[in-house]
């Protein structure tokens, strides 16, 4: 005999095959309590009284229970997420710094394209408030009054005519240009109306746009005619320099040498060629220092000497009266990669003012997937990004706006970039591109076009809290000596000076070089939760994964076999009383297709070498255990277990 | 020879104890352990043993597999955070009050009057380069120009720059820079060493920044040798400075300030400081209950050239700390009132071994100079530190705007010519600055004041005149209007509805999280608990003796072959012999009659005294209830 056979031959002896052999289920389940590991279970069957017995059955169930209920817990709280702050002191990079002026032109370089527009905002201020002569606070190059243009037809007026509606007649408005009364359809479109309730003033200033068709109309309405002017005035002004073609806006706007008088970062002077050009469509040209994405510079000391500071000249003579009614400069803290949204979230610089920034970092980090809806690099969300700069949810906003801008009326907004293959919305091309605009604008803020709920916020954010305090600049005793300096460097004419009114300067800096992070983190793990689950499984029932196994294997595939083996015997049973007369075809395939049994196929060889074959009956059973008090039931296999001893016997 | 005494005591020992096999062993661990799977490997037949084995072995490695992820996660020591926002009352932050000039020009024109005529001079010049040189008759003090002198360079031939002093006249009569527009000439400073052997330019793109700059060394140089006690004198004293301070309900005055010397903005006057009184707490947000100062800055007292920026400096810090003001302050403006509301960003760490942080600085290796001051340690004063002892260690001197270690002096052109060179370069070294950044430590327990900060007009237009009557009376005792809206800076600093903001860091994974989580996951895939690994620890004992024994057999087995064959007559039992001694645990029938003549009786008694050395022990019934069966297996695994 090969060693091998010989080690298996012995283990099958010494241990012998045992299991479930229980002839019924109630035997199997008996079995299955007494033996298995998990607590409850053997209470059932070893107490006495029936009271007691049911009173186990009722605890080992609400255990099972409260198992489920306490595991369905814990994977429902599956995703929840762990927030860890942590407080880095080190050397910090600089953030990118845009600075704009709010006056996007020079009023002198742009004064020839807007001038049929400025005309008849004059006359419309003078037919609705009866003045004439603006006179500017200095303005240096004399003005010359539209008297050389009184003949002319005023256009603009024409396109989009401003009106004087009259709320007791609704229905009926006035025309600033001719004076006469008209017939007003269309709905009334109140601005910022549902908002705050517009007190009942007897006048109200708007505009009418009106689609290709003009039966179909919008009228805007204003409570107050400095904002219908400005609106009306800011289309009309969007229009003109939506044609004016890139470069030369950038020309018409400041040039960094202009903007900026000095400069200075960490302690070290710099200059123009510090700065990026960045051109905004409404800010004109801005400039961002630090913006290089590969060569960044970092402060390694906090304080506003060591941050960046400069002078700028706001140049207020150079002011468009009605597109801009503030002075001053716009300035915004921004990662190198991300577009600076200037007119959303950028702060404003006064004039003859030292504006101090602290800066103090912070960023965050969230979890994607499944624990929320954020976007990494926006690359799953499905818009496209027309800024080509880093994902935001601003940007997505505007680039989905935009987009549906293009799609829907056939040209793209003016105050954000372009699209492929787009191009910016005027009169000459797209006559009704306002009244498309408004229509959708205001379907965008109803959040009717779909973008709020397709765009997603980006996961990972740097944010600079910035604390502003102002101070008094040039102080009373330095004033004299320092704007005459600066005027020198500005380059400019001994005799002109600057008038402190025309300056600003600007400290940015971090107020310590601490970095908080706020990190988000898984709360579980897997590990995690599989030990949570053997902690409730224990508490309860000192069950196990093996205890799990061990149910299936009884519940599931013993009991089936079970149930089979016994409908087998009894269709057998069946068949041999139907057909007395074939009773060899039958047995063999029950032997085989007896799962229990097959494991017994070379048992003969073993036992008959050692035990007493004649007991052949009683032996083969050796299968059940001796502890399990089925033994004593060997009997029922009896009738089968011949069958299983057939094929050796015929062998 | 005592180790081998020692040795075989052991090994009698261990004769006595384990006497199976292995297999035995395995079998009655099996059988007898609290583990879920083990069990049932010896209960079932060969193909669910096989694969019973393999799941218990896959638990096994499952459960060791997942402690190993716990316990590296223990060992990464994180940390979870608690915040909580809400309203206590608390100790009124710190407030300190400086002035943005430093001095008042009345009391230190005296000291300043050759460097501002020089100034003058180098204004006119830049100015007006071709004006005919009205101050030239004026004799400027030439040893501070020529020390560290102002120079144009002219970039306008980009290959050779020239550098033009701005007083020269050397050049064929015309001065230099004559024809230099801000584009074409740039201002520098030229700093030098050695007697001016070695020499750079600091360079400027605007001359505003030179001429400043250069102003403030030169001023720098000069208050380094005046002493502390003159430097006080000429700041801005306490009761002309806060002109009305209200604190909650409570008056209080200049008096309750206590008085700091700032080297860049003089005297700053700190209340509430609780250096030698208790801190004053709040317990009651809003303006009513915080601090209401009234200031006169003093303006047209400025030093002309030294602040160009007017307003007050504010900074809010925690008690007993120094006020990091350049850093961290805020500007207050005159003729306004600026409301601040607080609230207090706290922020406690746990030290180590969760985050590199320090409680009291004692174990950063940089010597805390503004210890003097009686203050905690900050990172600030670390680097601060850590940049002055540089200095003293490159260029021999303190600088002027940071404390001194004891026994040595602040730069001055006199005694130190070099140093303005030395701090120059030391300044902008990048190496310098990062070796302090790693050497300081960030204190653990961090504390921030969150401002919100909100400005108004104030004196109004129709209350100026009684208020600045007033003002003026109770200041100066003068019935005239003393001051002017240009000077004047109201305060309001209160706290906010929530006055505290605190992060406090708690270890994320303690010792009882691992513990449960470890015996979770024993538990979860075999049903197992720390007895049944001290189970399994005794069971690999065991087999650790039984090996032992085994190897002592098979050690002694082969050295009596060797003697064996040095006896050239080997008797016909040798054999027997040694199967007795390799079998000797578990032979106890072969060994009991052994007839054979042992060659060292003495050497093992055990052996034959034993009396049934193989027979298990009597605790294990496996053993007992089949004895039969053992024995039948043991010959056979013998045999095999």
């Amino acid at each position: 005999m090969a060693p091998g056979q010989k080690i298996k031959a012995k283990i099958k002896k010494n241990l012998p095959v045992r299991g479930p052999q229980a002839p019924t289920i109630k035997e199997l389940m008996r079995w299955y309590c007494l033996n298995t590991n998990t607590h409850g279970c053997r209470r059932i069957v070893v107490s006495r009284g029936r009271l007691r017995r049911l009173l186990w059955i009722l605890f080992t169930l609400t255990a099972v229970c409260l198992i489920f209920w306490q595991c369905a817990l814990l994977v429902f709280s599956f995703y929840t997420v762990s927030v860890s702050i942590k407080v880095h002191f080190q050397k910090l990079d600089f953030p990118a710094v845009t600075i704009c002026n709010i006056n996007p032109y020079k009023y002198s370089a742009v004064r020839h394209l807007l001038a049929e527009l400025e005309e008849d905002t004059r006359q419309t201020l003078k037919n609705l408030y009866g003045f004439s002569e603006m006179t500017p606070r200095r303005r240096r190059e004399a003005e010359s009054w539209g008297l050389a243009q009184e003949g002319r037809h005023p256009r603009f007026l024409n396109t989009i005519p401003l009106l004087l509606l009259e709320t007791g007649e609704p229905g009926q408005a006035r025309e600033f240009l001719t004076g006469r009364k008209r017939k007003v359809s269309g709905k009334v479109i109140h601005k910022a109306a549902d908002v705050v309730q517009v007190h009942d003033s007897r006048k109200v200033v708007g505009f009418q746009l009106c689609s290709n068709d003009t039966s179909d109309c919008v009228l805007y309405n204003f409570s107050s005619g400095i904002n219908a002017i400005q609106e009306w005035y800011k289309l009309h002004y969007m229009n003109i320099m939506a044609q004016v073609p890139q470069e030369k806006k950038i020309n018409m706007s400041y040039s960094a040498e202009e903007l900026l008088v000095t400069c200075s970062f960490d302690g070290m002077s710099c200059d123009a060629r510090n700065f990026t050009l960045f051109h905004h469509p409404m800010y004109g040209n801005c400039y961002t220092f630090n913006s290089r994405q590969n060569e960044t510079v970092s402060t390694s000391m906090g304080g506003s000497e060591y941050g960046l500071q400069v002078i700028l000249n706001i140049n207020e003579e150079e002011y468009n009266p009605f597109l801009v009614s503030s002075t001053g400069a716009k300035v915004i803290v921004h990662r190198q990669d991300e577009y600076p949204f200037i007119e959303d979230v950028g702060t404003e610089i006064e004039t003859a003012m030292a504006t101090s920034i602290g800066m103090h970092l912070t960023e965050s980090f969230k979890l994607s997937e499944p624990y929320s809806q954020c976007t990494e690099d926006g690359s799953d969300v499905p818009v496209e990004n027309i800024y080509k700069t880093a994902y935001s949810l601003q940007i997505c906003l505007h680039s989905c706006f935009q987009m549906k801008m293009v799609e829907k009326c056939g040209c793209a907004q003016y105050s954000q970039p372009l699209p492929d293959k787009a191009s910016y919305c005027n009169y000459q091309q797209h006559p009704n591109w306002m009244y498309c605009y408004y229509q959708l604008h205001q379907a965008f803020i109803r959040e009717e076009l779909g973008c709020q709920s397709v765009c997603q916020e980006a996961c990972s954010f740097k944010e600079w809290a910035l604390t502003t305090s102002l101070a008094q600049w040039p102080s009373a005793v330095s004033e004299d000596w320092l704007l005459s300096v600066l005027a020198w460097d500005q380059g400019q004419p001994m005799r002109k000076k600057l008038n402190k009114t025309d300056l600003a300067k600007l400290l940015i800096y971090y107020k310590d070089l601490n970095q908080k992070s706020i990190v988000e983190s898984p709360a579980n793990s897997i590990e995690m939760l599989l030990s949570n689950f053997g902690g409730q499984l224990g508490l309860w029932m000192s069950c196990s994964v093996v205890c799990i196994i061990e149910i299936i294997e009884v519940f599931f595939i013993d009991c089936f076999s079970i149930i089979a083996r016994r409908r087998w015997q009894r269709a057998r049973e069946w068949w041999a009383r139907r057909t007395l007369p074939a009773p060899e075809a039958t047995p063999r395939a029950g032997g085989q297709d007896n799962p229990t049994l097959d494991v017994d196929d070379d048992l003969p060889t073993f036992t008959s070498a050692l035990r007493l074959p004649p007991a052949l009956g009683a032996q083969v059973p050796g299968t059940p255990p001796p502890k399990y008090n089925t033994l004593h039931l060997d009997r029922s296999f009896s009738a089968q277990l011949k069958d299983t001893q057939l094929p050796p016997t015929e062998v | 020879m005592h180790v081998k005494k020692y040795l075989l005591k052991c090994l009698h020992r261990l004769q006595k104890g384990p006497g199976y096999t292995y297999k035995e062993l395995l079998v009655w661990y099996c059988d007898n352990t609290n583990t879920h799977g083990p069990k049932r490997i010896i209960r079932e037949g060969p193909k669910k043993k096989a694969v019973w084995f393999m799941l218990t072995l896959l638990f096994a490695g499952l459960v060791c597999w997942q402690w190993g992820i716990f316990i590296m996660t223990y060992l990464k020591w994180e940390v979870s955070v608690a915040l909580s926002i809400g309203f206590k009352t608390m100790d009124f932050p710190a407030v300190t009050i400086c002035n943005a000039s430093p001095f008042r020009s009345s009391k230190v024109q005296p000291l300043l009057q050759d460097l501002d005529e020089l100034m003058e001079a180098v204004l006119a010049r830049i100015l007006a380069p071709t004006a005919p040189h009205a101050n030239a008759s004026r004799a400027l003090n030439a040893t501070i120009w020529n020390h560290t002198p102002l120079v144009f360079i002219d970039e306008r031939d980009p290959h050779h720059p020239e550098v033009l002093d701005l007083f020269g006249d050397g050049h064929n009569g015309s001065a230099p820079g004559s024809s230099c527009s801000a584009q074409g000439c740039k201002v520098a400073i030229r700093l030098c060493s050695r007697n001016g052997t070695v020499c750079t330019f600091r360079n400027f793109t605007s001359a505003t920044q030179a001429v400043t700059e250069w102003y403030s060394l030169q001023a720098t140089n000069i208050f380094s040798q005046v002493s502390p006690k003159d430097l006080v004198a000429m700041g801005y004293p306490a009761e002309r400075l806060i002109l009305a301070c209200l604190f909650g309900a409570e008056p209080c005055s200049y008096r309750n300030f206590s008085r700091i010397f700032h080297p860049d903005y003089g005297n700053c006057y700190i209340f509430n400081w609780g250096m030698k009184e208790k801190p004053l707490p709040s317990s009651n947000p809003g303006a009513e209950f915080g601090l209401k100062l009234i200031l006169d800055i003093g303006q047209q007292d400025y030093v002309r050239y030294l602040a160009s920026t007017a307003g007050a400096r504010l900074l809010l810090h925690e008690q007993r700390t120094y006020p990091f003001i350049k850093d961290e302050g805020i500007y207050a403006m005159s003729g306004t009132e600026t409301s601040i509301g607080v609230l207090v960003d706290k922020l406690e760490r746990m030290g180590k071994p969760y985050s590199q942080c320090t409680v009291n600085g004692s174990d950063v290796p940089v010597d805390n100079l503004y210890r003097d001051y009686n203050t905690s340690y900050s990172i600030q004063a670390c680097i601060r530190s850590c940049f002055q002892s540089h200095m003293i260690q490159n260029c021999s001197c303190g600088h002027y705007l940071y404390p001194l270690p004891p026994g040595h002096r602040y730069c001055n052109t006199r005694d130190f010519p070099d140093w303005a060179y030395c701090y120059s370069t030391l300044h902008m070294s990048v190496t310098q600055r990062e070796a302090c950044i790693s050497m300081c430590k960030e204190t653990c327990n961090d504390t921030q004041y969150k401002m919100t900060i909100s400005m108004a007009d104030w004196p109004s237009e129709s209350s100026e005149d009684w208020i600045f009557h007033v003002l003026s009376q109770e200041r100066d005792q003068s019935p005239n209007i003393t001051m002017d809206r240009e000077g004047i800076v109201k305060l309001n600093i209160y706290f906010q509805e929530f006055n505290y903001r605190t992060i406090e860091e708690s270890a994320a994974n303690n010792i009882v999280w691992l513990l449960s989580n470890l015996g979770g996951q024993f538990g979860f895939w075999m049903g197992g608990s720390v007895l049944c690994l001290i189970e399994f620890g005794e069971i690999i004992i065991d087999f650790l003796w039984i090996t032992i024994i085994k190897l002592v057999a098979l050690a002694k087995a082969l050295r009596q072959k060797r003697t064996q064959a040095r006896y050239d007559s080997p008797p016909p039992t040798v054999a027997e012999l040694v199967k007795a001694h390799t079998n000797f645990g578990f032979q106890p029938d072969v060994a009991g009659p052994d007839p054979d003549p042992d060659p060292h009786p003495g050497a093992y008694p055990s052996e034959q005294t034993l009396p049934i050395p193989g027979t298990p022990p009597p605790k294990y019934d496996s053993l007992r209830l089949q004895p039969l069966d053992i024995i039948e297996s043991d010959s056979e695994g013998d045999a095999i």
